[in-house]
């Protein structure tokens, strides 16, 4: 029998596997917020399951739980049944997309792209003063959340990267477009073949990206193959940075936010925990580390269509860097770093800062006589 | 649902907390069996008053009310067979007061297990009974199952630890049972009577639980043996020796063919593999159970044993049973997890049971389970969209209860009768048994609100 729907021939058997045990409450942002079980993977499989019966279809009805999801594969990471539900809504989303049923902020993600380089619909890139387009032994890849919203943290990897001496340059980089996988459409293979043009014709043999998520698109996507054949290696900063002898200490009480895209997704825990234990000694892990990480409530095109409980997630994780004690929060993900800050509350007198620019700002400090 | 009734709720506990989206009421129509029903609507109440002002409207209009946690049922003990309104507990999730003086802690019915665990640590306490669902069951659904665990066979089970209860009845009137003291026999155990009951007779508000210190040292041994026989007389050896285990657990030959066959862990295919945990104050303590315990594998015959010395080796030796749900699930699309119970004496009589079982019916049963309470988890896994194996999955269940009680045994040992198992009721309990059972409840719930239709109570 042909199955009505694309997805059901990609993950009939996935779907019909999830035995209902309910386990993923226990690790479900979503429904660690909300308490809400439809919103949970149990919950999403369900309905999927009557679609794949044919008790109910696709429709605006379903938009609420299909779409908020983060992608975070917290879920799948402890799935009995390995049931991987991120991947399973992501096709999902692809068909309510194609019958037209789709939430209006994902929507406006793909049209945004459709006619700017960033999926911020802005005009004018920041210019961070550095070089573009030169040949150099590395491109460091910024990100669009690096390049419009978080520039401090821009700013600061830059001052750092300088001070270490790395040859890099900036590229006249567009969206790496990943995201729209995420949100039911397909990478933009004009932004992919920008992209890649632009690497290659530096010249350089490693791209460094800021954002995991990047990383994460260049090393995976098929639209990005190239880049792989030619040669070329792509990490991200974190990954670049562990051998580096940063030679600056605090004695700060510090701790570590595993970002999705780096940490479950990429499986990168130790790296970014090697770079922050030689500069801070009194480093502390949050009740959820490594795999089972709480999402900051970012991902999955959830900040722009579900931005109160996307804030909302991001407290629960602030209140496990209280429990510990901790004076400030590192984290090695722009995305996390801004929708974190975005959901601190006064009381709370930690720092958040991405792992570069906490170093960046005690080599500053101690340089300082 | 009727709009006035719709209203009702909404002024009860605000629009807020009601819904009857299409997304809930999937959600809600089904736990961790294979039972499927949609409610009407769901409501997420916060207090003690919405509650019962929502009962005595159910009570009126009659319609059914269902209370739910996390969902975790194996028995269908929470779907909704006769729709209504599920009434979700999980907001309602405060400890409300730890008092390590006193020994007790008392909280509302939507704490997850794992919450009270991390709550009581620091104390140096602990809540026992432990089941394998922990991180997400809710304290409120444990006590209406009476949920068990691994430590059962020391520990005893939730129906040990409850002192007392805030119950809603159906009329919307408020019960208090039991109390805070260790000791009580003050008027009839109305608290027992609540325990287990499967939230046929009353919504608990508020649940009063004893919590232990817990024993910081554990060691854990494994032993295999080729012949199941052997590993049962161990058990049994070991069950009167005076040493209690805190953890004493059977894995089957057809587990550990499943694992061999989905994992490269290459476990040995012995006929039974038992895992023993013991706990104490001391490493000598702990030492001195262990090596009476290996003594008597080795008198009857194991093929091997280990002893870990570290916390990394104990967890090792853990591997083959703490796998088992996982490899179980994915042998195929469907699942019936059964939890029957037999006298310890009985346990290897049963294995061997369930193995003919499979052969007959030709099915797979991986079989797990506490032995040390004689309490086995047959897994029947099964491609639930072939009607001709649904048949054979549902004869080989029937002969499995049957088998079971002409051992002396019970249907069930900590998960409930639920819709799974009412069927089979009669089978355990006579005419005379079952009488009671119903005059209970319809002297609870005359109007038969309370998640109609499980336990067979309606017959």
């Amino acid at each position: 029998m042909e199955a009505k729907y694309p997805f059901a021939e990609k993950f009939r058997d996935q779907i019909l596997r999830c035995s209902s045990c309910g386990f993923c409450r226990a690790v479900c942002p979503v429904f660690g917020l909300t308490k809400r079980p439809a919103f949970n993977a149990r919950g999403k499989m369900l309905v999927l399951k009557e679609v794949l019966d044919g008790t109910i279809e696709l429709s605006d009805e379903l938009i609420e739980t299909l779409f908020q999801c983060t992608t975070c594969a917290s879920c799948a990471n402890q799935c009995p049944s390995g049931v991987n539900p991120p991947e399973i809504i992501k096709e999902v989303r692809k068909d309510m997309v194609h019958i037209g049923s789709c939430h209006p902020a994902f929507k406006g993600m793909n049209q945004v792209l459709q006619s700017h380089t960033n999926i911020y619909g802005e005009e004018a890139p920041a210019d961070f003063e550095r070089h573009r387009n030169k040949k150099a032994k590395c491109v460091y890849f910024i990100g669009c959340v690096g390049s419009y919203r978080q520039d401090e943290a821009t700013t600061a990897t830059l001052n750092l990267l300088d001070r270490l001496s790395v040859d890099y340059t900036l590229i006249d980089e567009v969206c790496c477009s990943g995201v729209l996988e995420d949100v039911g459409y397909e990478i933009n293979q004009d932004m992919a073949k920008k992209n890649m043009e632009l690497i290659l014709a530096t010249g350089a043999r490693t791209v460094i990206t800021g954002c995991p998520y990047c990383s994460r698109t260049f090393n995976k996507k098929p639209q990005y193959g190239q880049l792989k054949s030619e040669g070329i290696e792509v990490v991200h900063l974190s990954q670049f940075l562990k051998d580096f002898d940063l030679n600056v200490k605090t004695d700060k009480r510090v701790t570590y936010h595993d970002p999705c895209d780096l940490g479950r997704h990429c499986g990168i825990y130790e790296e970014p925990r090697e770079l922050i234990r030689k500069i801070a000694p009194n480093f502390v892990e949050l009740r959820h580390n490594r795999a089972t990480a709480l999402c900051c409530g970012a991902g999955g095109g959830v900040r722009g269509a579900y931005a109160k409980n996307s804030i909302g997630m991001a407290r629960l994780r602030l209140e496990e860097v209280e429990e510990v004690g901790a004076e400030v929060l590192l984290t090695e993900c722009n995305s996390c770093v801004h929708n974190l800050n975005n959901a601190k509350v006064r009381a709370q007198n930690f720092k958040i800062y991405t792992t570069p620019q906490f170093v960046n700002q005690l080599l500053s400090q101690a340089k300082r006589p | 649902m009727k709009p006035e009734i719709k209203q009702h709720l909404i002024g009860i506990v605000g629009s807020e907390n009601l819904t009857d989206s299409l997304i809930d009421l999937i959600a809600y129509s089904k736990d961790a069996s294979e039972f499927k029903h949609r409610p009407d609507a769901a409501v997420w109440p916060t207090a003690t008053e919405q509650i019962s002002a929502i009962l005595k409207l159910a009570n009126q209009e009659k319609f059914p009310v269902i209370a739910r946690g996390a969902g975790t049922s194996l028995a269908g003990l929470v779907v909704p067979q006769q729709g209504g309104v599920i009434l979700d507990l999980s907001r309602m999730n405060r400890i409300i007061d730890i008092r390590i003086e006193d020994r007790l802690a008392v909280v509302q019915p939507g704490v997850v297990y794992a919450d009270l665990e991390r709550a009581l640590a620091p104390h140096g306490f602990f809540f026992p009974p432990d089941p394998a669902s922990g991180t997400v069951c809710t304290l409120g659904g444990n006590v209406a199952t009476n949920a068990g665990g691994i430590r059962g066979a020391k520990y005893g089970t939730t129906r040990d630890y409850v002192l007392g209860l805030e119950v809603v009845l159906p009329n919307g009137e408020v019960l208090r049972t039991g109390s805070k003291c260790m000791k009580s026999v003050s008027g009839y155990d109305l608290t027992r009577l609540f325990v287990g009951s499967e939230g046929t007779l009353g919504v608990f508000t508020e649940i009063t639980l004893k919590i232990n210190p817990k024993p910081p040292v554990s060691r854990t041994a494994l032993a295999t043996f080729a012949v199941l026989e052997d590993a049962g007389r161990a058990v049994g050896e070991v069950m009167h020796s005076g040493i209690l285990p805190r953890a004493l657990e059977v894995v089957d030959q057809q587990t550990l063919v499943a694992i061999n066959q989905n994992t490269n862990l290459n476990l040995p295919e012995v006929e039974a593999l038992l895992v023993v945990e013991t706990d104490g104050y001391t490493m000598e303590e702990n030492d001195f159970q262990l090596t009476k315990i290996m003594d008597i594998f080795k008198k009857h015959h194991a093929t091997d044993i280990k002893k870990a010395e570290t916390q990394k080796e104990a967890e090792a030796l853990w591997t083959a049973r703490k796998s088992a749900y996982g490899v179980m699930a994915r042998i195929n699309y469907n699942l019936f997890v059964e939890d029957l119970t037999v006298p310890i004496s009985k346990v290897p009589d049963m294995l061997r049971v369930i193995a003919d079982l499979a052969k007959r019916y030709d099915l797979k049963i991986p079989t797990v389970g506490h032995v040390g309470d004689g309490n086995l988890h047959p897994v029947i896994s099964f491609d639930g969209t072939k009607p001709e194996e649904v048949k054979r999955v549902e004869k080989a269940s029937e002969e499995l209860f049957r088998r079971v009680i002409e051992m002396g045994g019970t249907l069930t040992g900590e998960h409930g009768i639920g819709l799974a198992k009412a069927p089979f009721m009669h089978f355990e309990h006579d005419e005379v048994a079952m009488g009671v059972m119903r005059s209970l409840k319809r002297l609870f719930d005359p109007n038969n609100i309370l998640n109609p239709g499980k336990m067979a109570l309606e017959g």
